[in-house]
Formats: structure tokens, sequence, C-alpha cells
């Protein structure tokens, strides 16, 4: 049953190229991918009790290949398939030039490819899928073949199959030591193993995690390859949206088999520099979708706070800041393209005067800057809230902190709502097809935040409680953070020529690979040492 | 004390890893970057085809029912690392298509091969 949830998605792409773009096909589309909403919902309440597992060719337990959706992978797939369903509907009236038969073929394969990793219950098949999800996402990536972005994407190719081959050694070691591929085997047989002789299988395999995660010091290949001026908006809502919550399920994958080796402090740090360096390349940008970028990186660093930081609260936070930050940035993007298409640039210092130009658009969007800087009552502020909850005081110092640049880089990029700008982009008006999934997505922002609890139950079944003294000490806090936020903003950040440079600082293709090794060693050294 | 034979791969592969790495970060050339990516490649699947031929891990082949013939059989090789060594063979070529097809689309417009040039140039 469960192969159905992937082949469903091929058989959607291969269907769109065959009708070609007429309505007929997008429709199919959305109705497709609805069904396969539905049917990732009806997953998350089904592995409440158990996980579904299936042998796909029907072969004997030993003998094949699983798929396997335990309620973590359900809650990802179930963010895969409505994040997919909100770009189908956005682009239901994409009347672009470019030849859009292939553009939706290669969308729907990276469905399914993201799709058949989170389903995925075997290391190879991991490795496969996300060797697939690569390729597709730098052919979608380089679309318009202006020559930079095909150089960005070459370079983001290149330094993936380099990391790619790290992934494979460490396989081998694992299988060498364990016998077997099978991802509920390899964690029971490891947990036997002693820490000690798992360094080497670790580091090697976290290598590539910590890459794809996008964690320091390889932080710089994704935004420029991802979004450079002209890729599709849909194309970075996805890669932004979903790239990175594939890299963190195999982070959380990884870290729950090697269960032996205590390097929580070691990603806990990287996870606060992350967030730091993230947010100050954010505050640095001058085109919108480089500020959402280079802050999705930011994100991922807290992420990875609250996963490493040991303590239920902050792993249930972590968890649903996976959830809240897919939905806030897809919003952003998508919202983003509307205004880019209807101010014709993307330069933050142009586009004035989005609320009046576009009231619900704006609105929406306004919901989603206020989830992502964790206003009181927003989505963001409830994982946050729980990140921090019994953190050591100078956890606590580190999470305001990262607020803060969180607050001050969206201070900039909230200049484009007020005021008043000339500029008209060539569709000047919002879209009906183009509201409608930004408007439901920043409503979500909202639920999410106000019915946080009941939401990570429901997804993650985890039972936390907020205290309403701590909440109001945060929202206290994140008022107090928002005015320093905004006074900084004003009187160090705008207009600062050290802070322009730096946004343009670019890792060459081998600096990233030099960084792979810097990283691989220290990483050795702290597991032998610890 | 055969160089050649199966226990030595190991140590090969995984110093044939780490030199293709270096030779990666420090070629000023894409083209000898590619190759060494797939000198790196070569190194994986060096390693694990080495796993596959460890004529101690196998404690039974895994289709032979006649005991006449299992006497015989005892040296088998695992076939599972032979399956994966052939779909990583699969991806990492026709990544490394893709990868020369967007370096030729590149060196059309630029005509260059030099990482330093051709990031100046991109920009």
């Amino acid at each position: 049953m469960l192969t159905f949830l992937i082949i469903i998605p091929v058989l959607i792409a291969v269907l769109l190229f065959v009708l070609s773009t007429n309505r007929a096909a997008k429709i199919l589309a959305i109705v497709f991918q609805s069904i396969l909403f539905v049917a990732s919902v009806y997953i998350v309440i089904a592995t409440r009790e158990a996980d579904i597992v299936t042998f796909v060719g029907s072969y004997d337990d030993v003998l094949g290949i699983i798929l396997r959706v335990n309620s973590l992978s359900a809650v990802f797939v179930l963010l895969t398939t409505f994040i997919f369903l909100a770009v189908s509907v956005y682009s239901y009236s994409y009347t672009e030039k470019r030849d859009t038969r292939t553009f939706w073929f290669l969308m729907f394969l990276l469905e399914a490819s993201f799709i058949g990793l989170f389903l995925a219950g075997d290391l190879f098949n991991i490795f496969v899928l996300v060797e697939v999800s690569t390729l597709v996402t730098v052919i979608l990536t380089m679309y318009d073949r202006s020559k930079r972005n095909i150089f960005h994407g070459k370079v983001f190719l290149m330094a993936n199959v380099v990391v790619a081959q790290f992934f494979l050694i460490g396989l081998g070691y694992i299988y060498r030591l364990t016998g077997a591929l099978d991802m509920e085997r390899v964690t029971e047989a490891l947990g036997l193993i002693d820490g000690s002789n798992l360094a080497l299988p670790y580091v090697l395999i976290m290598t590539t995690v910590a890459f794809k995660c996008t964690l320091i010091p390889f932080f710089s290949w994704t935004p420029k390859a991802r979004i450079y001026p002209n890729a599709p908006t849909v194309v970075a809502a996805i890669l932004s949206g979903l790239q990175a919550k594939t890299a963190l399920y195999l982070f959380i994958c990884f870290q729950d088999m090697f269960q032996n080796i205590a390097s929580q402090e070691f990603f806990l740090v990287i996870g606060i520099i992350t967030g730091l360096f993230g947010a100050v390349m954010a505050i640095c940008q001058s085109d919108i979708k480089m500020i959402l970028a280079y802050h999705t990186v930011s994100q991922v660093g807290l992420i990875i706070i609250g996963i490493s930081m040991g303590s239920l609260y902050s792993y249930a936070g972590g968890l649903y800041h996976i959830v809240s930050h897919a939905m806030f940035k897809t919003t952003l993007f998508l919202s983003t393209g509307i205004v880019i298409h209807s101010y014709g640039t993307s330069d933050v210092y142009k586009i004035r005067g989005v609320m009046k130009r576009m009231p619900v658009v704006g609105v929406a969007t306004a919901a989603a800057v206020l989830g992502i800087t964790g206003a009181p009552f927003f989505i963001g502020s409830i994982s946050k809230y729980f990140i921090a909850y019994d953190a050591p005081p100078l956890l606590n110092i580190v999470t305001i902190v990262l607020s803060l640049g969180t607050i001050i880089s969206f201070v900039k990029f909230s200049s484009i709502f007020f005021g008043h700008s000339e500029l008209v982009g060539d569709i000047p008006k919002a879209e009906k097809c183009r509201i409608i999934p930004v408007f439901t997505m920043g409503a979500i922002c909202l639920a999410g935040g106000l019915f946080g609890t009941q939401f990570i139950y429901h997804l993650f079944r985890f039972q936390v409680n907020i205290s309403i003294a701590g909440y109001a000490q945060k929202s206290a806090i994140f008022v107090i953070s928002a005015a320093a936020g905004y006074l900084i903003y004003q009187h160090i950040v705008k207009g600062n020529a050290v802070l322009k440079r730096l946004g343009a600082v670019n890792f060459s293709f081998k600096s990233v690979c030099a960084s792979l090794g810097v990283f691989f060693a220290v990483l050795l050294v702290f597991i032998g040492f610890f | 004390m055969d160089i050649f034979s199966v226990e030595y791969m190991e140590i090969f592969s995984i110093a044939l890893f780490f030199l293709a790495y270096f030779g990666i970060i420090t070629s000023k050339n894409i083209i000898k970057s590619i190759i060494f990516i797939m000198l790196m490649q070569t190194a994986a699947v060096m390693f694990w085809l080495k796993l596959g031929a460890e004529t101690s891990a196998m404690p039974a082949p895994p289709i032979i029912y006649e005991a006449d013939l299992l006497e015989r059989a005892v040296f088998i090789a695992d076939p599972l690392p032979q399956a994966l060594t052939l779909t990583a063979i699969i991806i990492g070529f026709s990544v490394i298509a893709i990868i020369i097809t967007m370096l030729n689309t590149l060196y059309r417009h630029h005509r260059t091969t030099d990482w330093g040039k051709l990031e100046k140039l991109v920009q």
C-alpha cells in the first residue's frame, strides 16, 4: 500500500508530461495531489498505534526491501504532500513561457523521491533516493539555463557527489559491523556495540548529513545554488521548505541509530554557531529571496539545538519547529513570488507598499513574519518556547540572541510593507489561485500558535504543557527584542558597508570540499577524545 | 604477502579515497576535479567489494540446499555488496555525465575550465 504513495506522484508526472499544459492536466494534478494529501493524513492517524510496513515485491521479512512509516516519517510525508498541494494550487495559472510540462514532470518526480526518502526502511534506499532528489533539485534550479545558475548548480552537484562518497564508505563500515542495512536492525545491532568502535562510520556519515543540513561550515552552497535570481519561486519554496527537512530527518534517524556515541554537545555548539551565522548573513543581503534562504540556515541551527539538547521538551520543540518552519518559510517564499511578479524586482530596498497594493497577501505575509520571529500566539513562539524550556541560563541567552538576529533580518524584510513605490512588474494584481495557498498557510501560522500543544500532541504524540507565566515572560522578552531589533536595525545595520561586503561572501568549490575535511577532522577528534 | 590480494584492498581503497579528496581540494582545473571525483567513487566501490569478498563473513551460502554442493561452496561472495556497488556505479556515472554536460555548456559560453576564472566570469 505504501508503494502507491511513491508511485502516484510519478504517475502524475508522466500524466502531466503527456497531456501538456492545458487546464485538464493541471486540474488532474491538483486532484491527485489532494488524494495524496488525504492519504498522508490517514497515515499520520494510523501510525499512532503501530508502524505501517510494506514489503516491496511481497518477499519475506528478511529478504525483501522494506517501506516503513513510523509516526515521525508520517509527519514528514504529511508536510511533503501539503506543501506540494499548496504549490500545485499556486501555479495553476503559471503562464511562464518556459517548457511547463518538463517543469511539472520534474517537480512531481522530486515529490516522489522525497516521499520515498521518508518511507524507506533501508539505508541503501536512502542513499539512492538522496542522490535522486539531489539530481532533480539541481536540474530544477538550473531551469532558466542562465550561466550563473548553471555554474552554481554544478558546484552544488559536485559537492553533493563528493559528500555522497563519504556516506557510501560509512555505510560500508556499518554493513561490516552489523551485517544488515535495514534501519531497525541496524539500530538494534549498533546499540550493542561500544561507542569507540563506531567513531569512523559515525564521523563519515555525520559529515554527509551535516553537509546536507547546511550546518557550519557548509552554509554557503545552498542559498547561492537554490535561488539565485531567476530560479522559479515554487522551486525555492520547495527547496527551502522540504530539502532541509529531508536532511534533518536523516540527522534524527542517524542520531537515533548511533545512540552509543555522545555527540550532543558537539551538535549543540554547531547548532548555535550555525544559527548566529545564518542570522548575520541574512541581515547582510539585499535580495528578498536571499534573506529568506540564509534565514533557513539560521532556523536549521535552532532546530539542531532543540534536538541535541537532550530533554523531552526541547526535542518536541525542535520537531515542532521543523513543521512550523516549513509552514512559514513556504508562505514567505510564495508571497515573495507574488510580490516579485507584482513589482518586477526582488531588491528589498526598492519594494514598498505591499500592504496597500495587495492587502490579503500583505496580511498573510505579515502573519508569517510574526510567526517566524516568534510573536506570541503565532506558531514560531510555541516551538521556540519549548526549545528553551529547561535550558541552562547560558543557552537561554543564546536563543534570545538568535531570535534577535531573526527579528533584525525581518525588520529589514518588512520594510517592503509600508511606503510607496511606482514599480510595476508583469503580473500587477495577485491572482486568486496564488492568494489561496498563501492565505491558508498564513492562517495555519496563526492556528499553529494558538493550538500549539494540540498540534504537538496529534503530530508527535508528545504531551507537553505551556505554563502561562513562562509564556508571558517569553512574550515580554519578544516585545523587548522587537523594539531592540528595530532600533539596532535603524542605527547600526542600515547602510552598513561592512555588512554589505559580508553578504557577498562566497565559498568556491574547493573551499567547500576543504571545509568537509575540516569538519571531518574536528568531529573525529571530538569523538575520539570524549 | 601478495600485495594485490583481497586483504590489502581495504587499505588501498581508503588511501585512494583520501588521495582523491586531497586532489579535489587542490585542483585548479574543473576537469581534474571531475576526474578526482570519479576516483573517489572508485575508492568507495572498491571498499564495498572488499567487504563482499571477505571469506570469513558468510556463515552459509544463501541458496544452495543440497548437502553435497554445500561442502564445495564454502567461499561464497556476499551478494548484497555486489548489488549495491552496481547501483552506486550507475548513479555515479550518470551524475558525472550530467556534471560534464553542465561543464560543456559553461565552456562553450566562457571558453575556460579554470575554477578561478570561471567564478569571476560568472558573476
